[in-house]
């Protein structure tokens, strides 16, 4: 699942932070999405930024275990496996990459298919696409 | 505790000290949140009679339950005081981030107290809780306040800042966040002012948890889609409230002059497809799924604005035509700190008093030159600004003009002509914190809507009914321009909170919050003598347009409130009696 993101229809609501988090970690923290939304005035200047996972494979190449799979839908971890080293986080080109209070890495894995912030997002800022 | 952090932050400028306490829960559960909790913690912990700009004010900032979760349009923040304009109950709400800041910091709300030696601002990430020197920020307009903030706290960080005008402590003053977003109405600002705090910066990186997040999702999802996402609501997108201005023109209830007339000649450059034509980006507060905010650009001026408050009472009432002139002096209040609808309010009085020869404040209708240095000089406090600061009330004291002073209770009127809507007229004289649109807004379904706006029948009732729909709203807190039902609150709130609650017990805490905001009015000292309108809505007919030879007669009005009375269960002072406090618990 490929995510696209268009910042002259994101409204900053950031209602695809809220939702993602809440889907995949059961509470509502935008500091455990899977994405990131910065919308605020830089000189009198809207400035509208998404850090999204895409799918680079970054971290999976340099995860020391192999604990990070990449699947049809996207990326899931595999715990046992994961030493919370945090080699995959300094390597996301994007940034978007976080780890969470244990240190397990936050991978996006589309929601299986169903991604719940392109679900969410009110104006069709974002948008998703399968991929192969 | 879900949907709560379970914890207030008490915060005491004079002492520089602060601790955490215990949120109450049964008050939670009586008043939910917001506007309804802030109101009950005032009203249990202000001593009646204190002068509003004294340490002994309170400054509460609170959230509500919804707030910090996917539920859309919840990410506003209470503000809750004694006003220094009217002496009533004041609640205010802003948008923006700060409300989810502080909530993601652990807290419910944060009580303020006291006043600080200096200038001070207040730093809150999670448990750290600093008072800071603000003496770099003195002077600073809202924009320089909040950048330079961001700087050293981060551009994540949400900061509620006053300007000038709040240091200043004129008497409506604001409270500004995102630099955009205001808690305009009755002298936040000023009482923050008072308190010598500069600015409040917070930033929290916790979460807020629900009885059954999965279960959340899927009841808020389906009121996103179904309900939020809707003709009903999307206006707030296409347009936002500069829609108003047309269907006020066009109903004959747009303030002309200060409300010398109910339409505007020049009404087409002030109008929604005139925003629309300067706008160049759209904006949301956190958790918002529409996105009312207009950021426009005009001339050499910026602003995420200006709202149908803005263009009315500052725009048509001042008899402004220019919109690059209005978003110049929207933008300027913004900076400075000054509520938009009482600076326009006090403009527009001062412009008619000169007109008629009363006193000459050098400022007249049109006048866009002096228009545009008004703000600035109330903010100072110099020459005409000094006088114009006291507000529209004060004014008429000293100059006259009492019979079209566009006020209730000390506060000035908004964009809305009671005469072609007369629940708008017992909307005004009973709303808590004076003539306000915030209460309840029958406009919508008289002026702007199916009922006939020139009868009282049937609008008892209706005012009724809207202020505990909004009171309840308010408390939880969702966003006035999410037109959603009780049952869709209470399908929401029970996901949340995980126990069964219906449309019904809504409808009752609503209630039970109006009548508390009502009961703290009366131990002010106020009564049914204060839920009154200016002599002009009674007896000066509208000349032109839809509303031509157009009044709300006193006659008809009292008649009305009267009604209102009986209906809400008060005697004829206006006080609650016995059963229905009983009723609602507030005994
Ligand atoms: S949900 Fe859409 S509009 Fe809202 S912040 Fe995310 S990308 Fe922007």
């Amino acid at each position: 699942m490929k995510f696209n993101y268009q910042p002259e229809k994101c409204i900053g609501c950031h209602l695809c932070e809220l939702a993602c988090s809440g889907h995949k970690e059961g509470q509502f923290n935008p500091g455990l999405a899977r994405l990131q939304v910065i919308s605020c005035y830089r000189s009198d200047t809207l400035v509208n930024e998404a850090r999204l996972c895409d799918l680079c494979l970054n971290c999976v190449e340099v995860c020391p275990t192999g604990a990070i799979l990449s699947g049809e839908q996207g990326l899931t971890l595999d715990r046992d496996q994961c030493t919370s080293c945090g080699t995959c986080v300094e390597a996301c080109p994007t940034g978007v990459l976080r780890a969470d209070k244990e240190g397990f890495p936050l991978l996006c894995d589309g929601c299986q298919g169903n991604p719940r912030c392109v679900n969410w997002c009110p104006h069709g800022a974002l948008t998703a696409r399968e991929v192969n | 505790m879900p949907g709560y952090q379970g914890k207030i932050l008490r915060i005491n400028l004079t002492a520089g000290s602060s601790v955490v306490e215990k949120l109450n829960p049964k008050w939670a559960g009586l008043f939910l949140g917001g506007k309804g909790l802030g109101i009950k913690y005032l009203y249990e912990e202000l001593a009646p009679g204190i002068d509003a700009l004294a340490p002994d004010n309170k400054l509460i900032l609170i959230t509500g339950p919804f707030t910090g979760t996917v539920v859309p349009c919840s990410g506003k923040l209470s503000i809750v005081t004694k006003s220094p304009g009217t002496g009533t109950i004041l609640d205010c709400s802003i948008g923006g981030t700060a409300a989810v800041e502080l909530k993601r910091a652990g807290y419910d709300a944060v009580i303020i107290e006291g006043k600080a030696a200096e200038p001070v601002y207040l730093w809150i990430e999670d448990n750290r809780v600093e008072i800071k020197n603000a003496g770099e920020c003195r002077g600073l307009g809202c924009h320089a306040t909040e950048n330079k903030l961001k700087e050293a706290h981060g551009e994540d960080s949400s900061v509620l800042s006053i300007g000038p005008a709040g240091e200043n402590m004129v008497s409506f003053a604001c409270i500004s966040s995102e630099l955009y977003r205001q808690a305009g109405r009755g002298g936040v600002g000023a009482v923050m002012g008072s308190k010598n705090l500069k600015a409040v910066a917070v930033r929290g990186t916790g979460g807020v948890l629900a009885a059954d997040a999965a279960k959340l999702m899927d009841v808020a999802y389906n009121a996103f889609k179904n309900d939020l996402l809707t003709d009903t609501n999307l206006w707030a997108y296409t347009d936002g409230t500069p829609m108003l201005v047309e269907l006020s023109q066009t109903t004959g209830i747009l303030p002309t002059n200060n409300f010398q007339q109910g339409t505007f000649d020049a009404f087409n450059q002030i109008k929604s497809e005139s925003v629309a034509a300067v706008r160049t980006a759209k904006k949301g507060c956190t958790s918002c799924g529409l996105g009312c905010g207009n950021f426009v650009r005009a001339g050499r001026s910026a602003v995420e604005g200006p709202e149908y408050e803005t263009l009315s009472i500052a725009g048509s009432n001042c008899g402004i035509g220019s919109l690059e002139a209005i978003v110049e002096f929207n933008r300027l209040c913004d900076d400075l700190g000054l509520d938009t609808i009482s600076a326009g309010g006090v403009t527009a009085f001062a412009m008619e008093l000169t007109e008629k020869g009363i006193h000459d404040f050098g400022i007249r209708f049109g006048d866009v030159e002096k228009y545009l240095q008004v703000p600035g000089l109330i903010a100072a406090g110099d020459g005409l600004g000094k006088e114009l600061a006291r507000g529209v009330r004060a004014l008429a004291q000293i100059y006259g003009g009492q019979d079209y002073a566009m006020q209730v209770k000390g506060l000035e009127f908004p964009g809305y002509d009671p005469r072609g809507s007369w629940g708008m007229g017992l909307a005004f004289a009973t709303a808590p914190r004076g003539a306000c649109h915030m209460s309840a807004w029958p406009a919508a379904d008289e002026a702007y809507g199916e009922l006939d706006p020139f009868t009282i029948e049937g609008k008892a009732g209706l005012v009724k009914d809207l202020q505990h729909y909004n009171a309840a709203k308010f408390s939880l807190i969702l966003c006035d321009f999410w037109a959603l039902s009780f049952d869709v609150m209470a399908e929401m709130l029970a996901a949340l909170l995980g126990r069964e609650i219906t449309a019904g017990d809504l409808e009752l805490a609503g209630e039970r919050i109006f009548n508390l905001a009502r009961l703290f009015n009366i131990r002010e000292g106020f009564s049914s003598q204060d839920d009154v309108l200016p002599q002009r809505i009674y007896s000066q007919p509208l000349p032109s347009g839809a509303t031509a030879g157009k009044t709300l007669p006193e006659a008809d009005f009292k008649n009305m409130l009267a009604q209102y009375y009986s209906l809400r269960g008060w005697d004829e002072s206006g006080q609650p009696g016995q059963d229905k406090l009983n009723l609602l618990g507030l005994r």
